[in-house]
């Protein structure tokens, strides 16, 4: 297994790092090294304009955005589509450095990681990362990092079985990808407010009953009868269709009350995996709600991981896990020093199975990797 | 001789008829002795001053370095270019004109979008039904960023935009907008409307300073000369002086005064001999003359104001607290 070879603490921090990346060779994964200099816009499509503060841009003579690679799980994976291993399954670790802007430290440093694609068998890849993802800290010292961890394919089959309308439930997966806490959101999320607006209640009202054909042909009659042209990439039955759907939304502008009081009480199954299981178990059986697939892939995951020798009662789960990435689709983790020396994870990544279909491939082909903050694990030695 | 105190001002258009007769009613004439087309310039009978001639882009960037003391320039531009601005200038004061405001206009036939969080759902649901985000054109990349992820949107693009932001969703190159409006006419004809609670910032010019600049005992000096008369000439402006001969003048009748018109009184109550002088909003001015005479006033005298110099320098104030500058 891959517990707790610790490394005497006399090497050099480099020497160190190119000993983790050996390791992570001989346990499969091909090294690669993409280009430093990267296309901005994969970036800033997948992260959020957000990211855009903290990348370094430039520009070439075409007018082309360009950026200092602030993170290489999008390079290794552009590559790998480039590639004619596209589609087929492939590990790749790297180690090297990446660049964002800090208010401290400087805005270059050390990355290390794994990226594994087209695997089948999830629950053994996932759990390959975590046991990866030890052997890293292992390797800088600490054998016994604490362990965090989520799974986003939990909370998208919760939302998909709950009776809501679309406007909501694509309102809570949103929310739940980019906060790392939603619960105390639920109070003040709301959906669109336009249908709050009085002029339009009546016809919303008297839509909302209507034959949807009927309706949507009304509603694009009444943009014609206006002379207003549709600009840009919306077109008029799009419009129609989401105005509709407001209608249809009535006066549910806040979250229905046993919905949320079911939705708090999903993120509040937190602690020990196996327990949390069993917890998730019941749940779904008390609120007749068909978590089935997901939850089946926790519980394999779990065996995985004990399979792997990772012994699961130290990892910490919780359900509102959310890690705040748009791209993560299920397992989500993040060791911490558990002396809490350094400021963020050690080691941090998951399964982002819809990464590479948005990077423009054909078809879906499945992700998982981490990355590995060399400075924070180096910063650990010193640290009394 | 130390480096110059310098003030930049707007080299063209609107932007520099506005700031010169902006100067100009405070009694300070701009001058290039070199020529209309020189870029440096003096303020008539303010020694020590120098006015640079700048595009309003370069007044912000040389403001955020400090390379000049003062600047006319739009707050838009100070927000958008300089990050974290408050702690890089200090804006002293908005000088009423180039209002515009930075707004994010839509498509009218977006009927389903009035307000952020429709336009946050709608951004959602174009992702997954276009399997890309929605592209917002604009020139305001730093304020549109920040107030985007205030309203918790995040599936968006932003295309830069330098020529015509406003015809970027007609041509295709866009979904929506963010840029300036003054009265939405343009946005109109461009088949675009602003949503209800996507004004980002109500901007006009204003007189900017750098916190970076050389503040020393001379700057100060020239800075105080500068703001005092323009202080005293925008007093001057919001007053009448009212002055009349009153023996029954009372307390009672100034705090009715003051309490119906706003009505200051430089100079105290009457004198012994009954001589008063108030300064009065010009809108009441007519009303305080009525009001004067039923209570046995004679004669009342109304002037326009040329200055008014008080000991508090108000503007000067302004400009000492924001630079964190000790009297």
């Amino acid at each position: 297994m891959t517990s707790a070879r610790v490394i005497p603490t006399s090497i050099a921090p480099e020497a160190r790092a190119d000993a983790l990346i050996a390791a992570f060779e001989r346990a499969g994964y091909a090294r690669v090294t993409p280009a430093i200099l990267q296309p901005a816009e994969p970036f800033l499509d997948l992260s959020g304009e957000d990211i855009r503060k903290r990348m370094y841009l430039t520009s070439d003579p075409q007018g082309r955005e360009l950026c200092l690679r602030p993170d290489l799980t999008i390079p290794v994976s552009c590559d790998y589509l480039a590639s004619p291993a596209a589609g087929k399954p492939r590990g790749f670790c790297y180690l090297g450095p990446v660049f964002r802007h800090r208010p401290d430290g400087g805005g270059e440093f050390l990355q290390a990681g794994i990226e594994s694609f087209g695997r089948k068998d999830t629950a053994a890849a996932d759990a390959e990362m975590l046991a990866l993802g030890l052997d890293a800290t292992a390797h800088y010292g600490l054998a016994a990092p604490e362990i965090r961890m989520g799974d986003v394919g939990l909370f998208s089959a919760l939302v998909a079985a709950l009776d809501l309308a679309p406007a909501w439930k694509r309102r809570l997966i949103k929310d739940f990808n980019h906060k790392t806490s939603l619960a105390q959101d639920l109070d003040r999320l709301t959906v669109g407010a336009a249908n709050a607006r009085p002029e339009y209640q009546g016809v919303l009202a008297a839509l909302a009953g209507a034959d949807p054909k009927g309706a949507h042909a009304l509603v694009t009659d009444l943009l014609s009868i206006a002379g207003i042209t549709a600009v840009g990439g919306r077109s008029v039955s799009e419009i129609a269709d989401h105005f509709l759907e407001q209608a249809a939304l009535g006066a549910q502008a806040s979250l229905p009350r046993p919905t949320r009081a079911l939705i708090e009480k999903f993120l509040a199954i937190a602690g020990d995996p196996a327990q949390a299981s069993a917890e998730l178990g019941a749940f779904a059986r008390e609120a007749r709600i068909a978590l089935e697939p997901a939850l089946d892939l926790f519980e394999s995951r779990i065996r995985a991981f004990a399979a792997r020798g990772v012994e699961v009662s130290r990892i910490r789960f919780s359900t509102a896990f959310g890690r705040g990435l748009d791209y993560y689709t299920g397992f989500v983790f993040e060791l911490h020093d558990p002396r809490a020396h350094a400021n963020g994870p050690l080691v941090a990544g998951g399964r982002y199975d819809e990464l590479l279909t948005r990077l423009g491939s054909p078809r879906a082909i499945s992700a998982v990797g981490f990355a590995v903050w060399i400075e924070r694990l180096a910063a650990l030695r010193g640290a009394p | 001789m130390s480096a110059p105190f310098v003030i930049a001002v707007p080299a063209k258009g609107r932007l520099q008829a506005n700031a010169e007769a902006f100067f100009a009613r405070a009694g300070l004439e701009l001058v290039k002795p070199r020529g209309a087309r020189d870029y440096r310039g003096t303020i008539a009978d303010l020694p020590g001053i120098e006015v640079a001639y700048l595009s309003a882009a370069e007044i912000v960037d040389l403001l955020a370095q400090g390379a000049v003391h003062l600047g006319i320039t739009g707050e838009d531009l100070v927000r958008e270019k300089i990050p974290d601005a408050d702690r890089r200038v200090v804006l002293v004061e908005g000088l009423g004109f180039g209002h515009a405001n930075v707004a994010v206009a839509v498509p009218q036939a977006w009927i389903d979008v009035h307000s952020m969080a429709d336009l946050d759902d709608v951004a959602i649901a174009f992702r997954l039904k276009h399997e890309r985000k929605m592209r917002l054109a604009t020139k305001y990349v730093n304020l549109t960023r920040e107030f985007f992820s205030q309203h918790g949107v995040t599936d968006y693009r932003i295309v830069e935009s330098s020529g015509a932001t406003e015809a970027a969703p007609a041509a295709g190159t866009a979904e929506l907008i963010v840029d300036i409006t003054t009265t939405g006419a343009t946005l109109a004809a461009n088949g675009l409307k602003v949503i209800d609670d996507g004004v980002i910032l109500r901007s006009q010019a204003n007189l900017v300073a750098a916190r970076a600049a050389k503040w020393g005992a001379a700057e100060r000096a020239a800075a105080r000369a500068m703001l005092d008369r323009i202080a005293a000439q925008a007093r001057a402006q919001t007053f009448r002086e009212v002055r009349t001969r009153f023996p029954r003048c009372d307390d009672a009748l100034l705090a009715e005064a003051k309490r119906r018109f706003g009505v200051e009184t430089p100079f105290g109550g009457p004198t012994s001999s009954g001589m008063l002088t108030l300064h009065c909003p010009p809108k009441h001015v007519h009303e305080l003359a009525i009001l004067l005479r039923e209570k046995g006033a004679e004669t009342v005298v109304v002037a326009d104001l040329g200055y008014v110099f008080s000991s508090a320098d108000p503007l000067y104030a302004k400009l000492e607290a924001g630079l964190g500058l000790s009297k």
